[in-house]
Order: C-alpha cells, then structure tokens, then sequence
C-alpha cells in the first residue's frame, strides 16, 4: 500500500491532474495519523496505490488560520511514517508563482526521507503558445525530477506515472538550506526558467479590458447574471418539480398496497412526502454546483469577485462572498457549499450569517400569497407597473439589504467574525471549462447533501408528522397536537394579530418555508393551495386577517430562518452546531421583534 | 534599500505602465507581506499595471507571468522605481 501525496497552488490544475490519475474515484477521508479531512481517491493503474489531494496553498507560510491548519496537516503528512511518495504540481506558464513552494515543499521531503517528483503542468498551452520551458535544466537547478505534463490532454501522465512509482533513491538536496536561501533560489529560478514572453497574459488583459472596463464591465455583469438565474430557473425547476413527483408516485403507489390506515399514511405523508421535500434540494444543489462550477472554470468568477469586492466591505462581506451570497438567492443549501472556497474561516462565518437571509426560492411562494392576500392584482401607468410585482421587487430588495446589513452589524459586534484580510486574488486565465469533472463534481455535492443532512431533516420531519396526526388519526389537523401547540404558542403571535392557525403554519414552515402555504390550505380546507394560491388568499383576506397582521408575516419571513435543512448543513459545514442554532435563535428573536415593530406602525399608520 | 524620492506605491501605477518593485513595507514580517512575495511581488520583479477598474475597485496587476488582483491597502505595500530606460 503506498500513499502518492499530490501537493500544489491553487490553479495549478492539481485537481485536474488528481481527476486524470484516478479516473475521477474522488472522495473524502481521513489521512492515516491526521484527522483533517483530504481528498483521496486510488490510483486508475494501480489500486495499490492511494492518491491525497491535499488543500492548495501558495506557499508553507499561511495567510489565514484555515491555511494554517492546511500547511501543518500537509507537514504532519510529509513526516509520518509511512510509505509515501510526493508529487508537487506546477503550473509551467506561471513557474514564478510557485517557485518557493516548490523549494520549500523539497526540503520537507528530503529532511523526511520522502521521494518528491515535480509535475509541470499546462505543457498543452506552453506548447500551443510557441513558448518554451527548459525541463531538464529546470530538473538539474532542482536537484529532483521535472516531468512536463498536461492535465488538459494527458499528455506525458505515463512517462509521469512511471517516475512516481519507481522514485530514485536521492533525495531532494535542500535538507538544510536556510529560508533566505530558499527565496534567493526561487528568484533565480523564476528568472531563468520562466517562459518569457507576455503572450498569456496580453490574452488576458485583452478579456479583462472588456469584462472589467467601467462600463463594459457592468453590462456584462449584468448580462451574466441574468442569465445565471434564468439558467438555474428554468433548469431546475422541470428537475425538482421531476424529482417530486416520482417520489410522491412511488408513495402512493407504496400506500397503495398497504392497507388503509396509520401505518399507510405515515408511510406517504411522513416517508414520502418528507422524502420529496428534501429531495428537490438535490437537483438544485447539482444545477447551481454545475453553474458555478463552469464559471469557476471559464475564469469570470474571479472577475465578479474584483468587481464586487469594494461593494461588498463596506458591509465587513469581501469580494469572495459574492458567488455564495449570488447563490443565496436560488438557495442557501448550494450558497453553503459555494461557501467552502473562502479560505478564511472568519470571511466564511460572516458569509453564512448573510446567507439565510437572501431571499431564496422557498420564500416564493409565501411571498406570493402574501401579495395575494395584500395587494390589489391592479397596473398602474397604463399596465406598466403591476403592484404586485412591484411589491415582489420591493420584498427581494428588502430582503438583500437585510442580509448585508446584518452582516455590517456582525462584523463590527464580533471580532472573530469580522476581518481586515488583504484582498489578494489570482485571477487565472480565461478558459474553456471542462465538462465532466464538473459534472462529477455537482454530482457528488448532490449526494453529499443527501446523505449528510438528510437524516436530521428527515427526523424533523417524522416529528411534525406525529404531532400533525395525533390523537385522532389525521381526521382533523385543528384538533391534533400540532393545533394545542399552536394554540400554546398562540401568545406570541397575538401581538402579531395573529392567532393559532397561523402559529400552527408558522411552526411547520421551519421544516421549509414552502409548507406554510400548504399547511395553510390544509387548515382552511382549500387542497391545491400550492398551486393555485389565489382561492387561499380569498380566504384569509375574507377571514379577516389585517393588512398590519400580513406585513408583520412578510417580514418575518424575511428574516427568520425557517428550514431545516440550512441548519443541519450549517452545522456541518462551520463544524459548529452551536454557530446553527445560535444563528436559528437570533434570526427567530429578530424575527420577531422587527414583526412586531412594522405590525405596530402598521396598525397605526393603516387605521 | 534606501527610501528615494521617485519610488511610489503599486497603486500609484497608471494602467499599461511597468515598473519595477523596489521594497515591500514589513517585508516577511508579516503574512501579507510574506504571501505577496511568495507568489512573485519581490524586490527587482518588474510588475505591470493592467487594469483599473473604475469606482475604487481593486486593480490587476501582472508579475512574473501570473496576474493578481490587489486592493488599494495591499498594493500600497509595494513599492516601486519607474526602470531607468
Ligand atoms: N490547458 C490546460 N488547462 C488545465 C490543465 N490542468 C488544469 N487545467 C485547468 O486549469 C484550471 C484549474 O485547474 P484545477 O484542477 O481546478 O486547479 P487546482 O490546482 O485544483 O486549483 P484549486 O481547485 O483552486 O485548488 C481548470 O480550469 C482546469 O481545467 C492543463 O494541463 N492544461
């Protein structure tokens, strides 16, 4: 058994290179002797062999904490006992760039004993560009072999995979140089070896001239976004709207063979359709991770970032918040993964305090039949304007500027959150993105949500199932558990004007904001609430709920955070449950109090 | 290296000009500091100012064949010497 460390900066195509040798076998686990997580995969050749792609960072010396905590699992690595052979990925068109790291990577590995071989990497555009690298000179100044490789085309990974198997007994001869000497070296080799000519980055600048120019830029930022969420909306949608219905056809085609009764109903209301209401998550999850993923890899995300940095830290936020913070907007569930490239933990905490409040999709429907039930279906300015779209707008926008003022006010309140990190970004060359490891890796995320936050929503879900349908067998939801616990808790929505039923519809959109309207319907006996929403606000509006009572709930769906699964991940990804319910406890109290404040302006203004 | 008169901050850099890196303020002192050099900000680099972006955003930067995007706080670290030519 032999472990193949892939070490390298970011960019450097080392995951790329890593999805070439394993034939995409990606997945997460424990290096032997280190609990950080690495991800690992075996060798397409020889399953013997265990490829570690450990966290790039440019050099041993961290910026941050998280990269701290990087560098010394990749050391502890490099020292452990075992079997391992290194191999350090290099990008050839930017050999400046990695110049220390690789010389201070080769002197870990010569005072560990650990054969290390240099992978040059992006020889296909070295080559397609006329430019040219001297690999042996390059090998002969590093005292270790250079291999020229490409991840892109495969070209030399055989010749590379032979040399990593059958490592030479010399080690890499800097075991005792001192750090000045290591940054001296890597200036000279920078100098020397490094394809001259600024044919690569002209390409770029040429780009970058219209992509970041002061008008061009913005259109173009514009245009692209547009067409991000029309890409995730009409994508997604036929996709979640798919996978709900074969679960709720599987339900019932499972209840159907079973008797009648309790064992049934639990089996398609609770399994199934708590089944289905996660479920759907998983195709957005994959669409936004693929998106995402194609942006990453075409370069423009890096751009979008420079673009929306200086906006974003006058709310404490940073440029790198932006594609989470963007994905928000479709969901928190993906904008907690798009989360997980910020290498500073603290920039990443604040981004997730910002994130559940994006206005995303779930609140849609909520917003709907609020509007509904508010809002006159009138058009002003000759049809024009419609006030319910407008009012539509008016809840985004509100909902946006909560999430960045919140984190203004965190940022300044908490000082671990909050950070004066330099704003230092490679922005890569742009590219035509690989498809399929990006597909795989949507894939992947798609299951990971599945698999790891699944069982508390899961849970959850089986809970408000039983309180919904006891004591008496689902006959009646305004008798059952669910309703003396609205009825309990009526006192805290009463300031609010509102009484149990909407309590009861409340307590169950913290399962997914959605269900409100779907619980609503159940309680004032109009099935198809979901879909037709606007029988069920003729209702509610001829039930007499006061126009203060309806803002109160707008905005207090704005804020609270009221979805399992964003907590359940939450947790899981600030490997911290207390950071969740922290978080779930404010936004509820918040919730709450900035109701109660715009219920009672309301009610005065309004009378 | 002595502080002269004509060195001046990264962020000094019009666009499309070079110039070469003279000094780094709390040089490998601290992480910052340290990261930039790292990745190719060092003493006698020549670095090329590619672009502005308007409304104060961060400015590109290339240096040795990689092209970075600094902050006004972080490029004013650098600091530079216009090449004699
Ligand atoms: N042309 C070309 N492109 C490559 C090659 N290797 C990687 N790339 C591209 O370079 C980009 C970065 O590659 P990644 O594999 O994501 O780089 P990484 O080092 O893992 O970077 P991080 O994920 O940021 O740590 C991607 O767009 C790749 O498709 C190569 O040999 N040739």
């Amino acid at each position: 058994m032999t472990n193949l460390l892939l070490v390298g900066a970011p960019n450097s195509g080392k995951s790329a290179l890593f999805n070439k040798l394993t034939g995409l076998s990606h997945k997460v686990a424990n290096y032997p002797g280190i609990t950080v997580d690495v991800g690992t995969g075996t060798l397409k050749s020889d399953p013997n062999v265990t490829v570690w792609d450990f966290p790039g960072t440019y050099s041993l010396n961290a910026l941050s904490g998280e990269e701290q905590v990087a560098i010394d699992t990749l050391k502890t690595a490099l020292r452990s006992d075992d079997d391992a052979l290194v191999a350090m990925v290099w990008d050839a068109t930017r050999l400046e760039k990695g110049a220390t790291y690789c010389l201070q990577v080769a002197r870990e590995c010569a005072q560990a004993g650990k054969p290390l071989v240099v992978l040059l990497n992006m020889m296909d555009v070295i080559e397609s560009d006329g430019l040219d690298v001297d690999v042996s000179g390059l090998s002969k100044a590093l005292g270790v072999p250079v291999l020229p490789v490409s991840a892109r085309t495969g070209d030399g990974l055989i010749e590379a995979e032979a040399a990593l198997l059958a490592p030479s007994p010399d080690l890499a001869p800097w075991a005792d140089t001192p750090d000045m000497l290591i940054a001296g070296t890597a200036n000279q080799i920078g100098d020397r070896f490094a394809p001259k000519g600024d044919l690569l980055v002209r390409r770029q600048a040429h780009i970058d001239h219209w992509l970041l120019g002061t008008f061009t830029g913005g259109v173009a930022f514009v245009v692209i976004m547009t067409l991000f969420f029309q890409a995730i909306f009409t994508w997604a949608a036929p996709l979640m709207d798919g996978v709900e219905s074969i679960v709720i056809a599987i339900g019932s085609a499972v209840a159907s063979v079973m008797p009648e009764g309790i064992v049934s109903d639990f089996v398609n209301d609770a399994i199934f359709g708590g089944l289905g209401a996660f479920l759907v998550f998983a195709p957005l999850v994959f669409i936004l991770t693929l998106i995402v993923g194609a942006m990453e890899d075409s370069g423009y995300l890096a751009r979008a970032a420079l673009i929306c940095h200086r906006p974003l830290s006058f709310f404490g936020l940073s440029g790198k918040s932006f594609v989470p913070l963007l994905s928000g907007v479709a969901c928190a569930i993906p904008a907690i993964y798009a989360a997980r490239t910020m290498s500073s933990r603290q920039e990443r905490l604040l981004t997730y305090v910002a994130i559940p409040l994006m206005p995303c999709s779930a609140r849609l429907p909520v917003y709907a039949l609020l509007i509904a039930i508010l809002i006159p279906d009138e058009t002003a300015l000759g049809g024009l304007i419609g006030w319910q779209g407008l009012a539509m707008s008016g809840i985004y926008f509100f909902g946006i500027m909560t999430a960045l003022l919140v984190a203004a006010v965190v940022s300044r309140m908490d000082d671990t959150t909050s950070s004066e990190q330099a704003f230092i970004l490679e922005l890569p060359p742009y590219r035509l993105p690989e498809l399929r490891p990006i597909i795989s890796k949507s894939f992947n995320r798609a299951m990971h949500f599945i698999r790891k936050a699944g069982s508390v929503i899961f849970a959850v879900t089986v809970v408000v199932w039983f309180l919904g349908y006891f004591p008496n067998g689902g006959e009646d939801l305004s008798t059952s558990w669910l309703a003396a616990l609205g009825r309990f808790i009526e006192p805290v929505f009463s300031p609010l004007g509102l009484d149990w039923r909407y309590g009861i519809a409340i307590i169950a959109s913290f399962l997914a904001r959605e269900v409100f309207v779907g619980t609503l319907g159940t309680i004032f006996g109009i099935e198809s609430a979901d879909e037709d929403p606007a029988a069920l606000a003729d209702q509610i509006a001829a039930s007499g709920l006061t126009a203060a009572s309806g803002l109160a709930l707008v905005v207090f769906f704005t804020i609270a955070l009221q979805c399992v699964s964003t907590v359940a991940l939450l947790a899981r990804e600030a490997k911290s449950s207390q950071f969740a319910l922290k978080l779930l406890a404010s936004y509820m109290v918040l919730a709450w109090i900035a109701a109660w404040l715009v219920y009672s302006l309301a009610s005065v203004v309004l009378t | 290296m002595s502080t002269s008169a004509n060195q001046t901050s990264l962020w000094a850099l019009a666009a499309g000009d070079s110039a070469v890196i003279a000094s780094i303020d709390g040089h490998a002192t601290d992480a910052t500091s340290q990261r930039l050099i790292d990745i190719g900000f060092r003493e006698g680099q020549s670095v090329m100012c590619l672009l502005k972006p308007g409304f104060g955003a961060p400015r590109v930067f290339a240096v040795g064949g990689a092209t970075y995007s600094l902050d006004r706080a972080t490029a004013e670290r650098i600091k530079t010497i216009k090449p004699a030519s």
